[in-house]
């Protein structure tokens, strides 16, 4: 139609047997330099390989299916395992397929186990059999992100086509559903903000890579402002690390399984969903081990954490978690303590917050340590360490002192306080002095 | 007036990517001959013209301009009507700039109109600048329609519901003919359908300049085609609006058009323009500018979002004109 047509007449422009690997490349170079959408991704996965293309991510409630002329057509009907398909992230189960029907599918030889396994689970699905009724995660011919998939069925054209359409794929998820509004400090505070109106709360939560539907909670690091990030399953470690009954009670963040390193927000909801599956044994709960997105994940330095909320109510989590900050410490021999403590270990403990206020006359016990204190360098150390350890042997082990030094240490402190710290009682109230002691800082 | 062009669509560009070996956007008169012999002409020939068995094609010989040559007409009628009286005519017009294509260049368009409005196609072949210049090629089209308005009655199609339609240069030989029907009272087009039409051989609005060297169809190719037509003539004070529908002075009592263009092209301009000025002369007209376009985009990449919405606002006016 236009004056130059003739120079590619009929010969569409996106004709699959005019572009070689070279013609794909950069085709979607092009549309990623543009920063066009999903839509326009799997359209030219579908134009490109001459079948339809569709693009899942349920994580993301994402659902894009084009047809062959470039019309956009969604289904519900469950994708076909034979189909050549590249899955978008290590652990998730975004997957980008082509719909390439065929003798194919029945030559899947070797590979077909697996698929037929995870399909029903019984191995007797045949590839022209019922649809899986489940969204099968790791069909035959999936390849690892980042990776042409390789099935001796799968075209040179078909594996570059998914390789480059899944590399653009994922840079506009991150962009779009991700990381960058992750990082929004105006759509956290919205959603912080228990006078906003609740649409506009679940708006932020959206654009945060939140699912309304599910827990989160808030962050409150004692440098930076607040986060939010979605109530996972594993168990938080406190920081520092230097406390013994830290260690015991907790896994090390060498014990929680690698994260990849992506830090958005969506990304820690797909990996933690991800592994509540069946494929997962998922341990039974342990109390006082709370989900929390994993050590890499949480903001460096002192850190209170809220309580798993939903949405809507993630403004209280943000207040306890604020609350949670002012019983942590710098977890240094003068400033004893951990540094990570979390609003749903403290229990009743929380209710002194509400009487001991920064700048406040402090009570006499705390009079008494600070000046105990004061004149007594190895002081706050050896106490943190006799409330936080099982024994007077742990408690040495943790400080690195003889286990007779220790003794001498608290007869020496039980002195300068007035109160015995080794029986039951007198350990309970050292174990309120300390944290008064930090409360009244600020 | 800044010469920053408007981005292409992101499809659309990527489009241009595959395509950039064989298309380049401008084009000289030394090229004219190599580009009628490329390999596009080939493709043509075996476009199915009958759409699956749609249509009935037939190539007619009938009279041209008086003392010229006949001339050729591709006529394309339902083989199956789905109704028994007269039918619609869409009497398409090809583009190729003045100096290159023939009546299939483009015809997959008005027949894919065709089968959703139980229409006729006619596609004129007209004689080809510069070996045949103004006003060779528009009064070929003149007289093509002259028979199919004749000889309605013989193709089973309905003389007083022609619409006649034209990309590129085929969008500016239907605009001339809508200007020259109107003055010689030849039978009169219930429509003009003028896709990216190639209106204004001054080649000098802002877009001519903005898109140099850029997409398909540039100031350059748009010098040579002009130039093709018209000689020395090309941008003097003296070139009729039968050859340049944008020289003409009168735009009253024209039949109702269809305008879109690309914003990303050398003619965007002088199709806005014409547009505003149908309806400044008391005309009816329908104008899209698609955001991003280039010339002739939703023929090279029909797949694209952009293109499919042109491809439905064309059809949706043709249902409202004809009323099917």
């Amino acid at each position: 139609m236009g004056p130059m047509k003739e120079l590619a007449g009929r010969l569409t422009a996106l004709d699959p047997d005019a572009g070689a690997a070279v013609r794909v490349i950069a085709y979607f170079d092009s549309l990623a330099e543009s920063r066009a959408g999903l839509e326009a991704l799997v359209r030219g996965a579908a134009v490109l390989a001459g079948c339809p293309a569709r693009l899942v991510d349920p994580e993301r409630r994402v659902h894009v299916r084009v047809e062959t002329d470039g019309t956009r057509r969604d289904t519900g009907t469950p994708p076909d395992p034979a189909w050549p398909a590249v899955r978008l992230s290590p652990d998730g189960t975004a997957m980008l397929w082509l719909e390439r029907d065929g003798d194919r599918a029945g030559t899947a030889g070797a590979v077909s186990g697996p698929a037929s396994t995870a399909r029903g689970g019984g191995g007797d699905a045949e590839p022209g059999g019922p649809a899986a009724t489940v969204l099968d995660p790791r069909p035959a011919q999936t390849a690892a992100p980042g990776q042409v998939p390789t099935p001796s069925t799968l075209s040179v054209v078909d594996a570059v086509i998914l390789e480059r359409a899944a590399g653009a794929v994922r840079l506009v998820l991150d962009r779009t559903r991700g990381r960058a509004p992750a990082d929004d400090p105006a759509l956290v505070e919205t959603l912080l903000d228990a006078t906003a109106p609740e649409p506009a709360r679940l708006h932020a939560a959206r654009r945060l890579g939140l699912d309304p539907t599910a827990p989160a909670r808030a962050l409150a690091p004692l440098n930076g402002r607040p986060r939010v990030v979605p109530a996972g399953p594993e168990a938080v470690p406190l920081g520092g690390g230097h406390a013994a009954a830290d260690a015991a009670a907790r896994p090390r963040a060498s014990q929680i399984p690698s994260q990849g390193q992506p830090a958005d927000v969506a990304t820690a909801q797909a990996t933690s969903r991800a592994r509540t599956g069946p494929a997962s044994a998922p341990a039974p709960p342990v109390p006082g081990r709370h989900t929390a997105p994993p050590e890499s994940r949480l903001p460096a330095g002192r850190l209170g954490v809220g309580p798993a909320v939903p949405v809507l109510e993630l403004p209280r989590s943000w207040a306890e978690a604020r609350t949670a900050l002012r019983f942590t410490a710098e977890g240094t021999p003068q400033d004893p303590g951990p540094r990570v403590v979390h609003a749903e270990e403290l229990g009743g403990i929380a209710l002194l917050a509400g009487i001991v206020e920064p700048g406040t006359e402090p009570p006499p016990d705390v009079r008494a340590l600070e000046t105990a204190a004061a004149i007594t360098p190895w002081l706050s150390a050896t106490l943190h360490a006799v409330v936080s350890t099982a024994s007077l042997r742990a408690a040495s082990a943790e400080i690195n002192v003889h286990h007779s030094t220790l003794q001498d240490r608290l007869a020496h402190a039980e002195h300068l306080l007035g109160w015995p710290i080794r029986t039951p009682q007198g350990r309970l109230r050292l174990q309120l002095a300390l944290t008064m002691r930090r409360l009244g800082r600020g | 007036m800044t010469h920053v062009p408007p981005p292409f669509d992101p499809e659309l560009a990527a489009a241009l990517e595959l395509i950039k070996d064989m298309i380049s956007p401008g084009l000289t008169l030394d090229e004219i001959a190599e580009v009628r012999q490329g390999p596009g002409i080939q493709m043509l020939a075996e476009l199915d013209l009958t759409m699956g068995g749609t249509f009935e094609v037939e190539d007619r010989r009938v009279p041209g301009p008086e003392g010229e040559p006949d001339i050729s007409l591709l006529i394309c009628r339902p083989a199956a009507p789905e109704t028994a009286g007269p039918r619609p005519v869409l009497y398409h017009v090809h583009g190729g700039g003045m100096v290159i294509g023939n009546n299939r260049v483009g015809v997959d368009v008005p027949l894919a109109w065709a089968q959703a409005l139980d229409a006729v196609v006619v596609s004129v072949e007209y004689r080809l600048a510069p070996e045949h210049p103004h006003p060779a090629p528009v009064e070929d089209v003149y007289a093509g329609l002259l028979w199919t308005a004749d000889h309605a009655a013989e193709l089973g199609a309905d003389p007083e519901r022609i619409v006649i339609a034209g990309a590129s240069a085929g969008g500016g030989l239907c605009a001339a003919l809508a200007l020259l029907t109107r003055d010689r009272k030849g039978p009169q087009p219930i429509g003009q359908v003028l896709m990216c039409p190639m209106l204004d051989d001054r080649n000098d609005s802002p877009s001519t300049y903005q898109m140099a060297g850029l997409g398909v169809w540039d100031r350059t190719a748009n010098e040579t085609g002009w130039t093709a037509l018209l000689g020395s003539r090309r941008g003097g004070p003296d070139v009729p609006a039968y050859a340049a529908p944008a020289r003409a002075e009168d735009l009253t009592g024209l039949p109702p058009a269809f305008l879109d263009v690309g914003s990303a092209e050398t003619f965007r301009d002088e199709v806005v323009a014409y547009a505003s000025r149908i309806w400044q002369a008391g005309g009816m007209a329908e104008l899209h500018v698609w955001p991003g376009g280039f010339h002739g985009f939703d023929g090279f990449a029909p797949q694209a979002a952009v293109s499919q919405a042109a491809r439905s606002a064309h059809l949706s006016w043709l249902r409202r004109l004809l009323g099917v």
